[in-house]
């Protein structure tokens, strides 16, 4: 059974894959950290089960709210579902559409679903959303230069602004896996990822605490399907930043690099199973720390961009 | 419609520098990180763990220097080392910014906190020691001196990582702080010596490192003298000598 | 000679973990006798080094440059151990004989070795040993100081050891990788030593070292710890332990000049020491504590030397020579006669100390003397050496400097003397009022006094034949430009 699928089927599917796979991701780490606390957990497909309920309720806009309000959900998911076609999700050579937009697209559709949803909460005047978005805004000022600084340790490295030229990167020796630059950019990245998808110690995932919630506060308005879009938004932000964590720094293996449909089938599986595992990752971290204060996520933050820019000098002079 | 597998744009990957030379950035970049980490401690006893973690990857990355370039001095200086700096060093610390006096309490051995002595945030604190990490960067890697052991990379980071050490001390108002953010300045410097001065003779690196025992004990206890007298371990009441 | 070089190494170290064990009276008889045995040790090697260089052991090496600040060290440790006896009377403390008798041992160590390795370890222990001497009075001000002290000066010591780092990199391109630092196969191989490591080297190693110099800008500790120190631990601090810093900045230099041409560190230091000048010409005035006066003096004296080098002619670089000498004589003697006075009157402040003439008569009149030789009054030796220094900086063309130098020294000799005058003569009413008796506290602190200021006008009128022997060989090793 290896029969070559057609190129825009193997688009397609990069993109099916995420949006498919990313509620069970979600359950998976959500089991993962019962597990891990000594309760049975909610089974997996949980995730799935709530967004279908939630598709189904009606829904509600405050009053004064436009259509930007309503369209924002839709931007987001739309914006998330591209970034699919420019990153090494199931290939490690370029599809098509895969020169689109460089990481640097990425990462610009990135902040772009999220402004959108934190603008969206901001119109609606309700003061749980307003302080979600100004604080997600606020910490996001010192984490999208982190983004960018990862960029360019990619730029540096590769010579091209292309992902795919930096899974090939790393694969090519262990000597380009254990660079300072590359293991730095790669930490950094992961606090990134902590901070983009509300983890701790940024904030917690499970229970709202309205002291501390930043990601969880800019949906409070929403309801119905369009609340169903934003979570499934987030959910898909969430595997689209593993993917990269995985495809692009950590461990570029196991990608197809045929059109075979074996492969294909193989790529896929990698990828689930790169993503639980940093999954694994994120709800051991759940477990283990407790999380900061409000104003220590600047440090945190800070943190971040020390990695990233101390990666960026390393390379720059050539050495590391 | 088969795409070419093989990507022309790839052929800009800029060469990587080898195993070994990979891990020694590594390990010296992680010191670097965790001189920035001292920046925002605020308790004496994590500092110390700190400077303890910090001397412990100097020893391993003399054991790699020591394996790559085949230098046996050297595996007796990161023993030597280990022990001093990762062994005997915090534990003299450790007992010297004890509280002193009292005695009643039989716990009463718990080095002071020192929060509240930064002039600057941590945060704050990070961002400055960056910019002072790049200009030391920029600084060494202008020179271009490449040590036989080590490669350029770590130079100029142990150049950065002096220029930290004294952003700690600067921003720091505690004794303790001070001569931590010294002790480290010292583990910087060795990391530039390790790079650039592999071959020195054992017995130079041995009276090296004394000395640097001799030295902590003499900054304990003056420490624990402006402690005793002061009844905190902050220098900003340190202005009657003036002009 | 072995032996001379090596009892100079072992006696004062002997003398100092002895000075632990024995009660506090035997510690200060054994500390004189160091002390004076070591000056004696030191004036034997001197005939020798003053015709060729001396190496033992490996480590060990005597020559015309390290014999002039072995000079220095070992005439103050000699008059410093009987001062001290006299400074302590009646309360004599052992810890204090040890640790001046170790303080003395590390700053002897220092030009006797041969490792540039070696020397930054000696430079390092005398920091350490005279921070706790700084702080053994345990007043806060004292305290506060130690920590300054320690605190600037090592770290001033870690830059030093970064260049030193540097040295080694130069050296090993040349000399092999096993290279051990040592200071004359480094200058032999000059010419061939990369540029840029060498340049490095020195500009740390004259922030570095001129940290402990006390050269401007690092040098906010000295004025603090020398007046906090008891006396005769900053008459030592004053007249050696500045002078063994710069004699590590001349190792440097000689290398540097060898490798580079000695454009780039002679106006290194001529930068560093005019600003010094300068500054502590102008700090020297409106001082109120006797000992801080004399503290930016030796701030002041140290740029000079710091200028003098960078002149480069040889006549300047022997008054540089002299002028360590004199220093050495003339700061002790200032601080020992200042000593005096806290002793008798109490107190540090000016404004306490009055009517000196009257009231000491042996010690009143010799600190005046000793005020005015440090302000380089003639005959004084440090007038010599500073005329030697004005007329070699003249001789190279350097008319702005010399001139900068000139109105320095002017400058801060209005200040020392106006700060002096003040102390030794009283107004009529103030005497009656004041109820001390007339009368000095202890001989013991007024010979060394005399013998200071014989030594201080011997040189200025007639340097033995030897010394100026020593002095010539020395600008020699210095290679005047």
């Amino acid at each position: 059974m290896s029969a070559a699928l057609p190129i825009p089927v193997i688009q397609l599917l990069q993109v099916l894959t995420v949006a498919v796979a990313a509620p069970g991701v979600t359950g998976v780490i959500a089991k993962v950290e019962a597990r891990l606390q000594g309760r049975r957990g909610p089974r997996i497909a949980q995730p799935y089960y709530d967004l279908a309920k939630l598709f189904r309720k009606e829904a509600l806009a405050p009053e004064g709210a436009s259509w930007f309000f309503l369209a924002a959900p839709l931007i987001a998911v739309t914006c998330y579902l591209t970034i699919p076609l420019l990153i090494p999700v199931l290939t490690s050579y370029g599809l098509p559409l895969g020169y689109m937009g460089d990481i640097l697209g990425g990462g610009f559709l990135l902040s772009l679903a999220s402004f959108v949803v934190a603008t969206a909460a901001l119109e609606t005047g309700s003061p749980y959303a307003q302080l979600g978005s100004s604080r997600a805004k606020t910490f996001s000022a010192i984490a999208e230069p982190v983004v960018l600084f990862v960029v360019f340790t990619v730029a540096l490295l590769t010579g091209t602004d292309l992902p795919y030229a930096l899974a090939a990167t790393v694969r090519s020796s262990a000597g380009q896996v254990i660079r300072p630059a590359h293991l730095l950019a790669a930490a950094a990245l992961f606090m990134v990822i902590l901070h983009e998808t509300g983890r701790i110690p940024v904030e917690t995932h499970t229970g709202t605490n309205e002291f501390g919630m930043i990601e969880e506060a800019r949906a409070f308005e929403h309801s119905g399907p369009y609340f169903a879009l934003l979570r499934w938004g987030g959910q898909l932000k969430q595997l689209i930043l593993f993917t990269i964590l995985a495809d692009v720094f950590l461990a570029p293996w196991g990608l197809a690099s045929t059109q075979r449909a074996a492969d294909i089938g193989l790529a896929i599986v990698a990828l689930l199973a790169k993503a639980v595992a940093v999954g694994c990752a994120v709800a051991v971290i759940d477990n283990s720390f407790a999380k900061l204060r409000l104003f220590k996520i600047t440090e945190f933050v800070s943190g971040a961009f020390l990695l990233a820019v101390l990666g960026v000098f390393t390379l720059y002079l050539g050495g590391g | 419609m088969n795409l070419a597998l093989t990507d022309p744009a790839l052929t800009g990957t800029v060469q990587a520098p080898g195993v070994y030379e990979g891990v020694a950035n590594v390990i010296a970049a992680a010191m670097l990180l965790i001189e920035f980490g001292m920046l925002r401690q605020a308790l004496a006893r994590d500092q110390i763990r700190l400077y303890a973690a910090q001397s412990a990857l100097l020893s391993v990355l003399a054991i790699v220097i020591a394996a790559d370039r085949n230098l046996p001095d050297l595996y007796a200086l990161a023993a030597l080392s280990a022990g001093l700096k990762v062994v005997a060093v915090p534990l003299v610390l450790r007992r010297l910014l004890g509280r002193p006096g009292a005695g009643s309490a039989p716990d009463e051995d718990e080095p002071a906190g020192v929060a509240g002595s930064q002039t600057l945030s941590p945060a704050s604190a990070v961002l400055a020691g960056i910019v002072l990490a790049a200009y030391g960067f920029f600084c060494a890697g202008a020179l271009g001196i490449h040590g036989p052991a080590a490669p350029a990379t770590a130079l100029a980071i142990a150049a950065a990582m002096v220029l930290v050490a004294f952003g700690l001390m600067i921003v720091r108002r505690d004794v303790a702080s001070q001569a931590i953010g010294f002790f480290s300045l010292e583990n910087a410097i060795s990391l530039a010596a390790l790079v650039v001065a592999a071959g020195l003779p054992l017995i130079l690196e041995t009276a090296f490192l004394f000395d640097l025992l001799v030295a902590v004990v003499v900054f304990g206890m003056l420490i624990r003298a402006h402690h005793t007298k002061a009844e905190s371990l902050s220098t900003a009441d340190l202005t009657r000598l003036r002009g | 000679m072995i032996g001379v070089v090596l009892s100079i190494l072992i006696v004062p170290l002997a003398a100092g973990l002895a000075c632990v064990a024995l009660p506090a009276r035997a510690a200060a008889a054994v500390t004189v006798a160091s002390g004076l045995a070591s000056f004696a040790l030191v004036l034997a090697v001197v005939p020798a080094a003053a015709h060729h260089d001396l190496s033992y052991l490996s480590y060990l090496r005597v020559d015309a440059l390290s014999a002039i600040f072995l000079l220095a060290t070992g005439f103050l440790y000699g008059a410093v151990a009987m001062y001290a006896v006299g400074y302590l009377k009646g309360h004599h403390d052992r810890r204090f004989y040890a640790g001046l008798n170790l303080f003395a041992w590390a700053m002897l160590a220092a030009p006797l070795m041969s490792s540039l390795a070696l020397l930054w370890i000696a430079v390092e222990v005398t920091t350490i040993i005279s921070a706790l001497l700084v702080a053994i009075e345990d007043t806060d001000g004292a305290a506060e100081a130690a920590w300054k002290y320690v605190l600037i000066a090592s770290t001033g010591l870690g830059l030093a050891l970064l260049g030193t780092v540097f040295a080694y990199y130069a050296g090993s391109q040349v000399l092999g990788e096993h290279y051990n630092l040592a200071i004359g196969p480094l200058i032999a191989a000059g010419p061939h030593l990369p540029h840029i490591p060498a340049t490095l080297a020195f500009l740390l190693a004259l922030l570095g070292y001129g940290t402990k110099v006390g050269l401007f800008p690092v040098h906010t500790w000295l004025p603090d710890a020398h007046s906090e120190a008891p006396t005769p631990v900053s008459a030592l601090l004053s007249g050696s332990l500045l002078a063994v810093s710069f004699y590590a900045i001349l190792r440097f230099y000689q290398f540097t000049a060898a490798a580079l041409g000695s454009a780039l560190p002679r106006d290194a230091l001529l930068a560093f020491g005019m600003a010094s000048l300068l500054l502590a010409a102008l700090y020297v005035f409106g001082q109120r504590d006797v000992k801080r006066l004399l503290a930016y003096s030796s701030v002041e004296h140290m740029g000079i030397l710091a200028i003098g080098v960078s002149f480069g002619a040889p006549v300047a670089l022997a008054g540089v020579m002299l002028h360590v000498l004199a220093h050495a004589a003339a700061k002790g003697n200032a601080f020992m006669g200042a000593g005096v006075f806290t002793v008798k009157f109490g107190s540090k402040q000016i404004s306490a100390l009055r009517g000196g003439l009257d009231l000491l008569p042996w010690s009143g009149p010799l600190f005046l003397l000793a005020v005015f030789a440090l302000a380089a009054m003639p005959p004084s030796g440090i007038f010599r050496s500073e005329f030697q220094i004005v007329y070699g900086g003249l001789a190279a063309g350097n008319y702005a400097a010399a001139a900068a130098l000139i109105a320095g020294v002017t400058v801060a000799f209005f200040g020392l003397t106006a700060s002096a005058t003040r102390m030794l003569f009283t107004p009529a009413q103030l005497r009656a009022r004041s109820g001390i008796s007339r009368g000095e506290p202890s001989a013991w602190m007024v010979v060394p006094v005399i013998a200071g200021v014989a030594v201080l006008f011997i040189l200025g009128l007639h340097p033995p034949a030897e010394l100026n022997g020593l002095i010539h060989r020395a600008v020699t090793e210095l290679g005047a430009a």
